[in-house]
């Protein structure tokens, strides 16, 4: 199938858009299921790489507990499944809240993958079709490009700093301030060094040298593109009408 | 010790490989000994980065056992790795965290409590045997490529530690520099420190190494310790 290869970056754009309007709209819970079992069905047809995803959100599951205790301890509803003389420490509807939370971020990382099936130069030249000033949209996909690479960058500076003999474990509570400090110099300062490489290398490329550019790539819309963007608007807006009715 | 460490028919391949599952170290069994200054060498991509991270247990292989000091690699954590090997990175920016030079080398002594004087004693020994104290208030990263491999090399130095593995540390050294970092080596080695060297500088090789191991496509094609020939 080359669906991904064949759908326009602005048709999948609309499709997330809708998918997180709705992730963001919606407070019931088998809602939310079925919009992120739609961004999942979506992302595996267009072949995203969900693998990565699936880390991502485990690591959050931890918040559903979080979460669920507040939101009990705050906003108790539902059955009590947890107390603590009297204060209801845990009960269901905190725990629904929770895993709401879960759905929501869920479908928004999904949404992502499904995104990254277009390269970001055709997510660029989409934006750009539709009037948004090139600048912006290039710093939007610049931007997406080295967020992931900020995530490996902390890890290779944690690994380096244990390498040098210091055990994180074992470091007094006043001195992993200081370690916080070493951690983030050389993010903040590898970040703005890049920046400016990076902004030297397009100034040599003659980046804005003239106001309008022209674009060997342009983007068509195709039949199954106007098809689909319309069913994402239609079925979305039917189900926030149902919804709210 | 005679033995320090020792990789059993290790193999490994990286989780974003290209093409998927290409092995980087394909059953590799090697056994480093504390008391031999070991060379390795061999062409880009061959895997002795790969191999280097390996017998320093940054990365963990994907079978086979490593054992740093008769203890398996996997069950260790950095931090007390980093207590007995010390680790040149390929590119010396990844090791650099502090906002000035000095401040960069005392930071494992610093962290790990030790004395105010002594720390400012050995970092000052440090500033002058790479030639840095002119450069003691700078920040790390607005030193030259050569300068900052210096001030990595300083900041592993400091750490009086049993084996060192250094990823290429002659590359962007001058002859003048990479003649104390000769002395250094030679001097380290003769104390008993074993050390694991990559480089493509064969000057320096055939200075220093009691034994070069050669890798090629993740096999070691060559190691002059088993080399029969006459
Ligand atoms: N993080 C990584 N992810 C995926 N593949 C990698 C990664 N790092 C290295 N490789 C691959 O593993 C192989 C061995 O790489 P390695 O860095 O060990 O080579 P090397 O011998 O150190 O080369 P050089 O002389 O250029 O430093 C190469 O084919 C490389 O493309
Ligand atoms: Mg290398």
């Amino acid at each position: 199938m080359t669906a991904a290869k064949t759908l326009d970056p602005r048709t999948k754009l609309i499709m997330v858009l809708c998918l997180s309007s709705l992730a963001v709209f919606i407070q019931d819970i088998y809602v939310l299921g079925g919009v992120l079992l739609a961004s999942f069905v979506i992302s595996v047809i267009l072949k995203g790489d969900l693998f990565p995803a699936f880390k991502q959100v485990k690591r959050l599951l931890l918040l559903i507990v979080i979460i669920a205790v507040i939101q009990s301890l705050f906003a108790p509803a539902g059955k009590t499944i947890i107390t603590i003389g009297t204060f209801p420490l845990l009960t269901t509807g905190g725990l629904i809240r929770g895993a709401e939370f879960i759905l929501r971020m869920a479908v928004i990382v999904v949404s992502a993958t499904i995104v990254a099936t277009s390269s970001s130069r055709e997510t660029v030249q989409g934006l750009v079709q539709w009037k948004i000033p090139y600048e912006i949209a290039f710093m939007v996909s610049v931007g997406i490009r080295f967020l992931p690479m900020l995530t490996e960058e902390i890890r290779n500076v944690m690994l380096a700093i244990q390498l040098r003999g210091v055990e994180l474990d074992k470091i007094p509570f006043r001195k992993k301030l200081k370690i916080y400090s070493y951690i983030l110099t050389p993010i903040v300062v590898g970040t703005v060094i890049r920046a400016q490489k990076l902004a030297t290398a397009m100034e040599t490329r003659a980046f804005r040298a003239y106001p309008r550019r022209t674009s060997y790539m342009t983007l068509k819309m195709a039949l199954p593109d106007y098809a689909i963007i319309s069913f994402s608007i239609l079925v979305s807006a039917s189900v926030v009408v149902v919804y709210y009715m | 010790m005679s033995c320090y460490i020792e990789l059993n028919n290790v193999s490994f391949s990286y989780p974003r490989s290209y093409p998927r599952g290409k092995v980087a170290i394909n059953n590799v069994t090697l056994h480093l000994r504390q008391n031999e200054f070991t060379a390795l060498t061999g062409p880009n991509g061959g895997g002795k980065t790969t191999l280097a991270k390996l017998a320093a247990g940054i990365l963990k292989p994907s079978s086979g056992k490593v054992l740093i000091c008769g203890k398996d690699s996997a069950k260790m954590t950095l931090g007390e790795i980093g207590k007995k090997i010390g680790y040149l990175f390929q590119n010396p920016q990844q090791q650099l965290f502090a906002l000035t030079v000095a401040e960069d080398i005392a930071f494992s002594l610093e962290l790990n409590g030790h004395d105010k004087g002594e720390i400012a004693r050995k970092v000052k020994n440090m500033l002058e045997l790479f030639q840095l104290t002119h450069l003691q208030d700078s920040s790390p990263f607005n030193l030259s490529h050569g300068e900052k491999g210096r001030l990595a090399l300083a900041g592993i130095f400091i750490n009086h530690l049993d084996y060192f593995i250094l990823d290429e540390p002659t590359t962007g050294l001058d002859v003048e520099r990479k003649n104390i970092l000769s002395d250094i080596v030679k001097r380290f080695s003769g104390h008993g420190i074993g050390m694991l060297v990559i480089s493509h500088d064969e000057g320096f090789v055939a200075q220093h190494a009691k034994r070069t191991i050669e890798m090629v496509e993740g096999e070691i094609v060559y190691d002059s310790s088993k080399d029969l020939r006459p």
